[in-house]
């Protein structure tokens, strides 16, 4: 654990909070404080979160439970009671709290010590897998054969982890497939689904309701409860998809 | 010589919880555990167990349970009353029932949940670093489910020495309990309906009128209401400030406002990111109020600073150690 004023002092350029992006904190709740870095989606950012992530869970204070990376924010919990036992500066541990967030975030910025994964997710697209596939083609002026080789060609950033354990949302679309959500939301999503809303495209990990537009699944346990880490992706990672056909899909879910 | 109950009628929904699952918020997974906290810890507290240990939340009454074997249990809450041999149990104390004993529940008009305590915790498998229940994906609790008929439940055998001195003095052939008990009470704000809050981040979104009707208006809350929120109805807030907001973090408490200026309050089974704007965050304190809150009851909000809710916060931390002291030292053999 590194020591509040061990921390060495760095305004220079390349610090995590001097990026370009305003820092602004707030009170979440008695346990919560949310570091915002901007109010935009993009991987610079994204970037920026995903590595002051890391070294802040590599240097933890006192207290720290655990925090939520999202698109422009980081949010941190804490344990009140410890916080406060600290030595860090402040009556309150908001002020101790964000006192430490503060000057991590003022330390020198490393380049390459974020750690994103590389993920080549299976689908199998259309038919019985992808109800909304002729739906997502024709609002787009595109076969399915084309939907298919374009969503399968690009290499999407996994932007955060939200709605439900292991959903991911992911960036990096080609802008001819994006879609509209649906009106009125499916009241149940199989698991695995793969769907498009708006710019972003997503895989749903267990059954839910819905309103993304399914082009296809994945046999992929997107989530599972028995893994060390049981979301499969994190914020951050990179992924892509390699068109299958059933019988591998069938394959796989024989396993 | 761990101690069992079974289910004869489980009730709308009954769950195993504990203090909740913190570590995998940022793979989306809720926090979860008691929505009444207090409730939760007084029930754990009243056996000698430590506070994170599992209880079972029952929501209202129309349950009933059998003790398999004797049985040292306690139970807090406003959503029902134990009834044994037709006569009512006293809540946040220690109960020792004989083996065979059927043990009913039946309506409190105050509330909505009661959490049933065992001397050692309720023990189901640790998911994700805790015992609680998230049945939207099917896991934790007891195999990841609300309790039927017929289940039986275990408690952990290994009890700590103040859970063992209880036992010892009450451990009889008929129900015995000692005069002691908690004073929840004391512990929670005389004014039931209204809940302190915190103004949050994106308060100058909404209008002045708004938030003046926020903080001066009674709400009711709305039958949409479940583990993971509530829905409330009265008067909606307008937004002067018309921007989206990008996905970001939540937690149970926080009052979001939806596009049509309905007011949600966030609770236990929660998801950890949201995107509507956010008014305030109930103060930690009273979150439990709002835990014994159902459909129809009224609320109103009144506004505190940060500093205060902490100050509330550890105010409530001292009373809760100093209770636990208090038994410890009763029961410990020194």
């Amino acid at each position: 654990m590194l020591k509040y004023d061990q921390i060495a002092d760095m305004t220079e350029d390349e610090t995590y909070f001097s990026s370009g992006y305003p820092v602004h904190m707030y009170g979440l709740s008695e346990q919560s404080v949310t570091i915002e870095f901007g109010a935009v989606i993009n991987e610079e950012l994204l970037s920026l979160i995903t590595a002051f992530n890391q070294f802040l869970l590599q240097n933890p204070f006192s207290g720290l439970i655990t925090t939520i990376p999202a698109y422009c924010t980081l949010t941190v919990y804490f344990d009140p009671l410890m916080v406060l036992a600290s030595d860090l500066p402040g009556i309150y541990s908001f002020d101790k709290v964000s006192a430490y967030l503060k000057k991590l975030g003022e330390t020198r910025r490393m380049q390459s010590d974020t750690l994103s994964n590389r993920f080549v997710i299976p689908v199998c697209y259309g038919g019985g897998m992808g109800a909304d596939m002729f739906a997502v083609a024709k609002a787009n002026n595109l076969s399915e054969a084309e939907v298919v080789e374009r969503h399968s060609s690009v290499l999407y950033t996994v932007y955060m982890i939200g709605f439900v354990p292991g959903f991911a949302y992911m960036g990096g679309m080609d802008p001819s497939l994006a879609t509209p959500r649906k009106e009125i939301p499916d009241a149940k999503i199989p698991a695995g689904s793969v769907g498009i809303a708006g710019m972003q495209t997503g895989i749903y990990p267990m059954e839910t309701p819905g309103g993304w537009q399914i082009i296809g699944r994945t046999p992929l346990k997107m989530f599972d409860v028995n893994r060390k880490q049981p979301s499969l992706i994190k914020g951050g990672d990179i992924v892509s998809f390699k068109a299958i056909g059933i019988e591998e899909f069938n394959a796989y879910s024989g396993r | 010589m761990s101690m069992k109950i079974s289910i004869i009628k489980p009730g709308l929904l009954t769950t195993v919880q504990d203090m909740g699952r913190y570590r995998y918020l940022s793979q989306a997974v809720p926090i979860s555990g008691a929505m009444d906290q207090l409730a939760h810890r007084l029930a754990n507290k009243a056996v000698g167990n430590e506070d994170h240990m599992a209880t079972i939340e029952f929501t209202y009454d129309n349950a009933s349970f059998k003790a398999e074997t004797d049985v040292l249990l306690a139970y807090s809450g406003d959503g029902a009353f134990l009834l044994y041999h037709d006569q009512l149990m006293p809540a946040e104390k220690p109960l020792f029932f004989p083996a065979g004993a059927i043990i009913k529940l039946i309506s409190n008009p105050i509330g909505v949940r009661i959490y049933l305590s065992v001397a050692g915790g309720w023990e189901v498998p640790d998911i994700m670093e805790s015992k609680s229940t998230y049945i939207i994906a099917g896991f934790g609790g007891f195999e990841g489910r609300a309790l039927q008929k017929g289940d039986v439940l275990t408690s952990s055998d290994d009890i700590n020495e103040v859970s063992k001195g209880i036992l010892d003095q009450l451990q009889r052939r008929a129900l015995t309990y000692p005069n002691w008990r908690i004073s929840r009470e004391s512990l929670l704000p005389q004014k039931r309906d209204t809940v302190r809050v915190v103004l949050a981040n994106e308060i100058n979104w909404f209008d002045a009128t708004s938030i003046i009707s926020f903080l001066t208006h009674t709400y009711t809350i709305d039958r949409r209401s479940n583990r993971m929120g509530y829905h409330l109805n009265g008067k909606a807030l307008l937004r002067k400030v018309k921007k989206e907001l990008l996905s970001t973090g939540v937690t149970p408490g926080i009052i979001q406002v939806t596009g049509s200026g309905e007011l949600v309050i966030l609770m236990a089974d929660c998801q950890t990111t949201g995107g509507y704007p956010r008014i305030a965050h109930v103060a930690a304190v009273d979150l439990p109020l709002c835990a014994q809150l159902k459909p129809g009851s009224e609320i109103r909000f009144s506004e505190i600073s940060r500093d205060e809710a902490e100050e509330l916060y550890l105010e409530r931390e001292h009373d809760l150690s100093l209770i636990t002291t208090a038994i410890s030292l009763k029961y410990m053999n020194i």
